[in-house]
């Protein structure tokens, strides 16, 4: 099945289980933070891998990027990214939580730790939340962590799709949580393996 | 200043002096430069993945986009640009891993070390040489070339600019 030959209403049918997922992950947000956590509605959208670093924002933004992969019947890629200041201020958000304040002097290594386990618990929630749902196993990776510029981590969309087309389908949404004086925001972005979206869309009854 | 040229993924772009091509944010993708400082041509390819060969469509419409098309077609454009074959010198930089995930062989995310295996094969290939490259590690970079100086400006976070 080529991507875009997708309907309109098998990509609703994948946005609604980012939607699952998505609730979940802000959930467990909430929960590792005590503070609300807003969502957006997810998109499943189909977007040129020579656009990637444009569609979502300038190629040369300074971002945080936790990353895991998924294996079992559906396996995907997720990526939890974050502006990099932002990122900051969420794990100050987390160090507050669970330890009553920031330590100034802590070192980077355990900052990015904190990070790494945040965008952990984001992501495997939505993932247990998909899986749930379909009735399906699966197995996550241990979260690699990257601070770089935007364009150069969404290069890893090109290495899952594309060698097989032009195309990738992305399912992304926003989760903002309310900080002490600002709010802040990240994506969850999931990207299937392009050979899984098949099973996927099997599970749902809409293939 | 001069005119700076943008080379999106998969692009080809041939410049003749005096001009910059610039690149921003590549990961696993690899900038490579072709130039001729006589004829004052130079051309950058925004190279994506190492083989076509293995490509679901048979033809491909963006050479640019593979290792192994985007050398032979580089070297095509230069040339009808005025550059002369033999007198052609290669820059690049890009291929790095940009995640690790301990424990998992996933063959995906080691993409920028084969791009960079591919690239460097074709350019020795057609016997071209590769006088200055800043590849693999686990950062982006960004890059720009001037054909006036005919350094490959590198700009990766952290490490500031550097040209080679």
């Amino acid at each position: 099945m080529e991507l875009r030959d997708f309907s309109t209403f098998q990509l609703d049918a994948i946005r609604e289980v980012g939607n699952i997922g998505t609730g979940n992950a802000a959930t467990a947000l909430s929960k590792l933070l005590d503070r609300t956590v807003d969502m957006d509605v997810p998109k499943a959208e189909l977007v040129s891998i020579y656009e990637l670093g444009e569609h979502y924002g300038s190629p040369e933004t300074v971002v945080a990027a936790v990353f895991v992969r998924s294996e079992g019947e559906f396996p995907c890629n997720l990526i939890f990214i974050l502006e990099e200041h932002e990122a900051g201020m969420l794990v100050d958000l987390l160090l507050l939580q669970q330890m009553g304040s920031v330590m100034p002097e802590l070192p980077d290594e355990i900052r990015d730790s904190a990070l790494s386990e945040l965008g952990n618990i984001v992501l495997s929630s939505f993932l247990n939340a998909i899986n749930l749902l379909m009735g399906t196993t699966h197995m996550i990776s241990v979260p690699g962590v990257a601070h770089d510029m935007l364009g150069s981590i969404l290069d890893v969309v090109v290495s899952i799709y594309g060698q097989m087309g032009d195309t990738a389908l992305i399912v992304n949404t926003s989760l903002m949580v309310s900080g002490a004086d600002a709010q802040l925001s990240g994506k969850v972005i999931m990207i299937p393996d392009p050979g899984s979206l098949e099973t996927l869309l099997g599970k749902l009854r809409v293939l | 200043m001069d005119a700076a040229h943008h080379v999106g993924m998969a692009d080809i772009i041939v410049i003749t002096a005096p001009a910059t091509l610039v690149t921003l944010g590549l990961g696993s993708c690899i900038g490579l430069v072709l130039f001729d400082t006589i004829g004052k041509v130079a051309g950058m390819a925004h190279i994506m993945l190492p083989e076509s060969h293995c490509s679901a469509g048979a033809q491909v419409d963006k050479p640019g986009k593979f290792a192994d098309t985007a050398v032979p077609a580089l070297i095509n454009e230069v040339c009808k640009q005025g550059a002369l074959r033999s007198r052609l010198k290669a820059k690049m930089a890009g291929g790095a891993q940009m995640f690790a995930l301990a424990g998992t062989q996933s063959e995906f995310l080691a993409v920028g070390a084969r791009n960079i295996k591919e690239t460097t094969e074709m350019l020795r290939k057609h016997s071209i040489s590769l006088v200055a490259s800043d590849t693999g590690g686990n950062r982006g970079r960004s890059v720009e070339f001037s054909t006036v100086t005919w350094m490959l400006a590198v700009k990766t976070l952290g490490k500031g600019k550097v040209d080679i």
